[in-house]
């Protein structure tokens, strides 16, 4: 991994210098061993302070919003889960190809306390789907990883057991809505909990609120879910938000025939756009 | 006097009888203090609970009164406070209390809701033997070996807690553990050392003149805007107000709310004086190191590292304190 970080710090140190991009988002040291922070290189003198190793936890993807109105091209590392994220943000209206440059990094998964992070235990896309440039050679991508086996765990219990699992979950949510800011396709300008005395979201925390709270997101990215399980990871209360998110990407997958979200920049989502030959068992 | 560790049980179920007994303890999977009943899964060894104490006199969720509308308009305050024991709360834990109480009990005005609460708090700290890589405690002025507005300290031996009675709550704490304590002390433990240290000293000078230093335009990049670090926060005490109604029935609420929310500073109109993850912090930084140490004259920083612990960006207020000391001022 070092080879890696000196070749992106080398490679960064040019993209800035020859004025291909304005910034380059990678990530950067904290006092502590194992742990990273999102680093902005807006200097070809920067490039020297980015790091890359096995506790690079963080999707970066969602700070290249930061860059979405200006008039520069923005350079950000981008492995599997980066790669499909910046394609759902493209897809999703958000950001334009042309004003990236994405740098991609193979990736054989990131470590949490000492052995490999949950929300890389099932990825499929350990090479970035989309990239300029490559850094480090293709690796070898996992085979079927048992990505909807908890799923199909929770779907074996009882309704009244399901729901008694998710109240006691959401029970623990404090509301802080990091799971949204850190989801790649929770994107929109502005969040209905957001929104100015609609009424939509009451703001107790309690698991009635909190529960329209998480199914609301959970619906609204069923389609568009990259599972790069960034909201579970930040999730400061533990709740296994992807088990949530992989169930409702197993039924669009299941019932819509739809490919993997963040595949491509273009792929329309089963539940965003209209098809005369979908489901209507209900109508 | 001495509370030997296989009593601890008896003892805290000999405190249910002055009120409701609250420990850290682990609530499916989330660290924090939890009522305590008979073989509940206490642990008085972590070192800090994720979620803080401040729910106990400040909750996320406070119903203020039910009110009625219409014709025959009618108000009815609601009053849940009880007798609490705050037991195992750390020293950081207690100084945070004490922040809590300046905003919500000095001053013109005094909150009834945080009062009532407080009145009826029975502090019981235990000083800390450990500390976590997170904790800083003593560079923002907190002794992990002490706890000056606890109405108990519990000081770590080998084989469990010297009891020091600091004020009549207290000793009230001790008349209810009578049979349970040794005599004579324990050998003390020496009080936790924590690595992390950092130095208020250049902060405290110069951080007045720097509200629209360039330090802010970097230090904010990596936040990605959501409130973790100010609900894990034992300090923070921002909230906001408004009903739940039913029909012509409606509850009065209060519940936390977060400066690092984008809607937080928004006013009628949508004008927004906070428009951006920069504002929000420099603005929350500001307030711990700053604002609160002109009208109060303490940090609002406790040191306990939460925030540290569970940003998920990884953003380190520690070494915001650092950056602050270490920049360049006119």
């Amino acid at each position: 991994m070092s080879d890696v970080q000196n070749t992106l710090r080398d490679r960064v140190r040019s993209l800035l210098a020859e004025g291909k991009i304005s910034c380059f988002i990678g990530w950067g040291p904290t006092r502590f061993k194992d742990r990273t922070i999102p680093k902005f290189a807006n200097k070809p003198e920067d490039a020297g302070e980015l790091v890359y190793n096995e506790h690079c936890l963080s999707n970066l993807a969602k700070y290249a919003l930061d860059f979405q109105f200006s008039a520069e091209v923005a350079g950000i590392a981008v492995r599997g889960c980066e790669s499909r994220a910046i394609n759902r943000l493209i897809a999703d209206g958000r950001l334009t190809r042309s004003k990236l440059y994405l740098v991609g990094i193979p990736c054989e998964g990131m470590l949490e306390n000492g052995s490999t992070a949950e929300k890389c235990a099932f990825c499929r896309h350990r090479n970035p789907v989309v990239y300029d440039e490559l850094i480090g050679e293709p690796v070898a991508e996992q085979e079927n990883p048992p990505r909807f086996e908890q799923v199909l765990e929770l779907e074996s219990a009882s309704s009244e057991d399901r729901y008694d699992f998710w109240q006691r979950e959401f029970a623990k949510c404090i509301r802080c809505y990091a799971c949204r800011n850190a989801c790649p396709a929770c994107n929109c300008m502005e969040c209905y909990t957001e929104q100015y005395r609609t009424g939509w979201q009451g703001k107790q925390a309690n698991t009635l609120e909190n529960s329209v709270f998480g199914f609301t997101r959970a619906y609204h990215i069923g389609d568009r879910c990259i599972e790069c399980g960034e909201c579970e990871r930040v999730c400061p209360m533990g709740i296994p938000l992807m088990k949530l998110n992989r169930k409702l990407v197993k039924d669009v997958e299941s019932l819509f025939g739809s490919e993997e979200s963040g595949l491509s920049d273009d792929a329309s989502h089963a539940l965003g756009c209209y098809d005369k030959e979908d489901l209507e068992e209900f109508m | 006097m001495e509370l030997k560790k296989e009593n601890l049980e008896k003892a805290l179920t000999a405190l249910t009888r002055l009120g409701k007994v609250l420990v850290p303890g682990v609530v499916d999977g989330v660290k924090k203090f939890v009522p305590y009943a008979a073989g509940a899964d206490i642990d008085l060894d972590m070192v800090n609970t994720t979620l803080p104490p401040k729910d106990v006199l400040f909750p996320q969720t406070q119903k203020m009164y039910r009110f009625t509308t219409g014709p025959d308009a009618a108000f009815e305050e609601i009053s849940d406070a009880e007798e609490q024991i705050l037991f195992g709360a750390r020293p950081c834990d207690a100084q945070s209390i004490d922040c809590l109480d300046k905003v919500f009990l000095s001053g013109e005005y005094t909150d009834a809701y945080y009062a009532d609460k407080r009145g009826k708090l029975t502090i019981v700290a235990a000083a800390c033997a450990k500390a976590a890589p997170t904790c800083f405690c003593r560079s923002m002025g907190v002794d992990p070996g002490g706890a000056p507005n606890a109405d108990l300290l519990l000081a770590p031996t080998a084989g469990g807690w010297n009891l020091h009675c600091q004020s009549d709550k207290g000793k009230a704490v001790l008349e209810a553990l009578s049979g349970l304590l040794e005599d004579a002390d324990g050998q003390a433990l020496p009080p936790a050392q924590p690595e992390l240290v950092v130095d208020m000293a250049p902060v405290a000078e110069k951080i007045s003149t720097m509200f629209e230093h360039p330090i802010w335009d970097e230090l904010h990049r990596p936040c990605i805007g959501c409130g973790t670090c100010t609900f894990v926060c034992p300090t923070c005490y921002c909230f906001e107000m408004g009903p739940e109604m039913h029909g012509a029935e409606g509850t009065e609420m209060r519940y936390w709310d977060s400066c690092m929310f984008s809607e937080y500073t928004r006013m009628a109109g949508g004008h927004n004086p906070r428009p951006s993850a920069k504002e929000r912090l420099r603005n929350r930084y500001l307030h711990k190191l700053s604002y609160f140490v002109e009208r109060y004259g303490q940090t609002l920083c406790v040191g306990c590292g939460r925030c540290v612990e569970k940003c998920p960006a990884n953003l380190d207020i520690s070494r915001a304190i650092e950056m602050i000391g270490e920049a360049k001022t006119e």
